[in-house]
């Protein structure tokens, strides 16, 4: 045994590292740096073969494997400066690498993703796991529950599965009607298995309860496109419209989210409120041809009631109101014939004969003939010439006369035509004041022997006016 | 001489140690640490550390004549528990991947074990004093060609054992070369 030197500087030692150190060398002139290869590479990557130097660079140079990877992976080159991708916020927002997560040198086929999924900040993906916490009580989410493809890999697939399996009916219709594109619309935390409508300004009711989402939400693809969906009820209900629109769009004003029936129309808001009998018609007997636009004279309804048969036109509320036909008050003022006088008091077919009222002729003649005491002596002459409506009589005679009509009114005696024409109007006396003895005695007793025609001497019925008569008479004898 | 195999037991506890140590990990990833992990470059530098220790320590002291630096008996056996600890853990290291240069540095590693322990059966051929060196007295009494034959047989046995390391550590330090260009100070 030699104690004198180390034992690595033996001859055989400094021998076997010279040829360890030449061994090395060869390997590495025949294979490369193969021999540090500490595994073999994926599938995907096998065209690189032993050139270790296209992803390792050297430390002392610019380039880093960052760089040399996206020399070949130019798609994820340009995610990178897009935040709303995955690899734009894993390598912008958090500092991550490449190698962060991607891993090699283990074998063909083992994938190629290695990543701390713990601490994965699985928002990045625009996916939240808030909601996927527990898959049932007491057992986690794992990440191959959703990831069943590799752990870089999600097929939306996956998502309906397993919802259906929770609630197979629901997931079916939810599916039909929004589609499988699950994360256009879901990221997570929205958490709609504890929604409630009430928490909106659109509280669901009645019927509203029943109905599938995308009834109304038709298309709606995002919360915004949810919450931008039109609260009017046209907007969902413009084909229910059983109106055809005469209504308008105000359907709450008779509808309520119970039921489309019965619908409380307040008739009254209308141009038209309901009264009296009007209450109780049913809705058809007038709106026969829609709502909208229905006439609202009377005529037009009622033309088959007018027991007038049009006589009165078409204006029935003149007299009639909606409590009652027969309740009908004619205001005979209004017409071209105001009642007064006498005639207030006569029954209406005593001028209007056989109930007929239109065209019932208002000359005084129509009804009153004239009277044969009148003996023809006022041919063409209107009865108001001389009477009013008050009554007959008196009749203040206003025509030719000439004889002065008030004579003897001072002594309140002369105030009726009969007091001086009797029998008739064509005849005329005096004797019916004046004492037919006493005058004849007074004649006499003058020497007036021809004293029958009072006129002759009294032609206005003044007693001196005789005297003068008497001196003409003098001067003509 | 060696009076007792402590150092093996010792050894072989703190192997212990390390595996639950491996165990405790691989608990809590369910994944075998990898070389380059955080436990895996531990166990990985340790183990080549402990091997640095087992090759250059001894072999210096050896030289010294000096038993100022302690006994050789305990040297030795400082000798043998760096080099079985420091080699099961750069099996742990390896995460059970035996190719490429990490691959052949672990067959030397195992080589040089194996070879350790023959050499040490061959050691104990040959009575020593407690410092190492030949015991005079008892060295007389041996009959001259068994004594011989010991002596030849511990010369062959350094001449093999010597170079195998220094193959060892060759190999080892391109691989820790490679992997810190390829790995460790990859940007």
């Amino acid at each position: 045994m030699n104690n004198s030197k180390l034992g690595c500087l033996s001859p055989f030692a400094i021998f076997s590292a010279f040829l360890a150190i030449f061994a090395l060398l060869i390997i590495g002139v025949l294979n490369g740096n193969a021999m540090f290869s500490p595994g073999a590479l994926h599938n995907a990557h096998a065209d690189i073969g032993d050139d270790c130097g296209q992803c390792h660079a050297s430390f002392w140079g610019a380039q880093t494997m960052t760089n040399l990877c996206l020399n070949c992976h130019t798609e994820i080159q340009g995610e990178l400066g897009d935040s709303t991708t995955l690899h734009g916020t894993l390598t912008k927002g958090l500092g991550a690498t490449c190698q962060s997560c991607h891993t090699e040198h283990a074998g063909p086929s083992t994938s190629l993703t290695v990543m701390d999924t713990s601490a994965f900040p699985h928002e990045a993906t625009g996916f939240v796991l808030t909601g996927h916490q527990i898959r049932s009580p007491g057992v986690s989410f794992t990440c191959s529950d959703c990831h069943t493809e590799g752990i870089s890999m999600f097929n939306q697939q996956v998502c309906a599965e397993c919802h259906r399996s929770l609630d197979s009916v629901y997931s079916e219709k939810h599916l039909t009607a929004f589609g499988v594109d699950c994360l256009a619309c879901h990221d997570g935390v929205d958490r709609y298995g504890d929604f409630s409508h009430s928490q909106t300004a659109f509280n669901l009711t009645g019927a509203h309860l029943r109905v599938d989402c995308s009834d109304c939400h038709v298309g709606a693809r995002t919360i915004a496109q949810l919450q931008s969906t039109k609260r009017a009820c046209e907007s969902c209900h413009q084909k229910d419209d059983a109106h055809n629109g005469e209504f308008g769009a105000q359907c709450g004003v008779c509808h309520s989210p119970e039921a489309w029936k019965p619908a409380k129309f307040d008739h009254s808001l209308s141009n038209f409120p309901l009264e009296g009998k009007h209450v109780d018609v049913a809705c058809e007997n007038c709106h026969t041809q829609g709502y909208a636009g229905t006439p609202q004279d009377c005529f037009s309804c009622h033309r088959a009631d007018d027991a007038h048969q049009g006589q009165y036109g078409t204006a029935c509320e003149t007299c009639h109101h909606p409590g009652d036909w027969k309740d009908a008050s004619f205001d005979h003022s209004l017409s071209r014939f105001p009642l007064d006088g006498a005639h207030i008091n006569v029954e209406c077919a005593e001028c209007h004969k056989d109930n007929i009222y239109k065209g019932t002729p208002i000359e005084c003649a129509a009804c009153h003939a004239d009277p044969a005491y009148h003996l023809g002596l006022f041919p063409g002459q209107a009865c108001s010439e001389c009477h009013t409506t008050a009554a007959w009589r008196p009749a203040p005679y206003n025509g030719l006369h000439t004889f002065p009509m008030n004579h003897g009114q001072e002594n309140n005696r002369l105030n009726t035509c009969a007091d001086c024409h009797q029998p008739t109007l064509a005849q005329w006396t005096c004797y019916t004041c004046h004492d037919r003895a006493e005058t004849e005695q007074k004649h006499r007793e003058e020497g007036i022997a021809d004293f029958d025609d009072c006129l002759r001497c009294h032609p206005t019925g003044q007693e001196d006016e005789a005297e003068s008569r008497d001196g003409d008479k003098d001067n003509d004898d | 001489m060696l009076r007792s195999s402590k150092e093996l037991l010792l050894a072989l506890l703190t192997c212990i140690f390390i595996a639950a140590s491996y165990a405790v990990v691989l608990l809590f990833t369910r994944q075998i640490p990898a070389a380059g992990g955080f436990y895996g470059h531990m166990v990985g530098v340790l183990g080549f550390l402990l091997m640095l220790m087992t090759e250059t320590l001894y072999s210096l002291r050896k030289r010294t004549r000096s038993a100022r630096w302690g006994r050789m008996a305990d040297w030795l056996q400082f000798h043998i528990f760096t080099g079985i600890v420091g080699s099961f853990m750069v099996l742990l290291h390896s995460s059970w991947k035996f190719n490429g240069l990490a691959g052949i540095t672990l067959l030397l590693t195992g080589v040089i074990v194996f070879s350790g322990f023959i050499g040490r059966y061959i050691y104990t051929r040959i009575p020593r004093t407690a410092d190492g060196i030949e015991d005079p007295g008892l060295v007389g009494i041996m009959q001259t060609t068994a004594l011989a034959n010991a002596r030849r047989l511990m010369a062959l046995w350094h001449a093999i054992h010597i170079p195998i390391g220094m193959a060892l550590f060759i190999a080892a330090f391109a691989h820790i070369l490679g992997a810190l260009y390829y790995a460790t100070l990859l940007k």
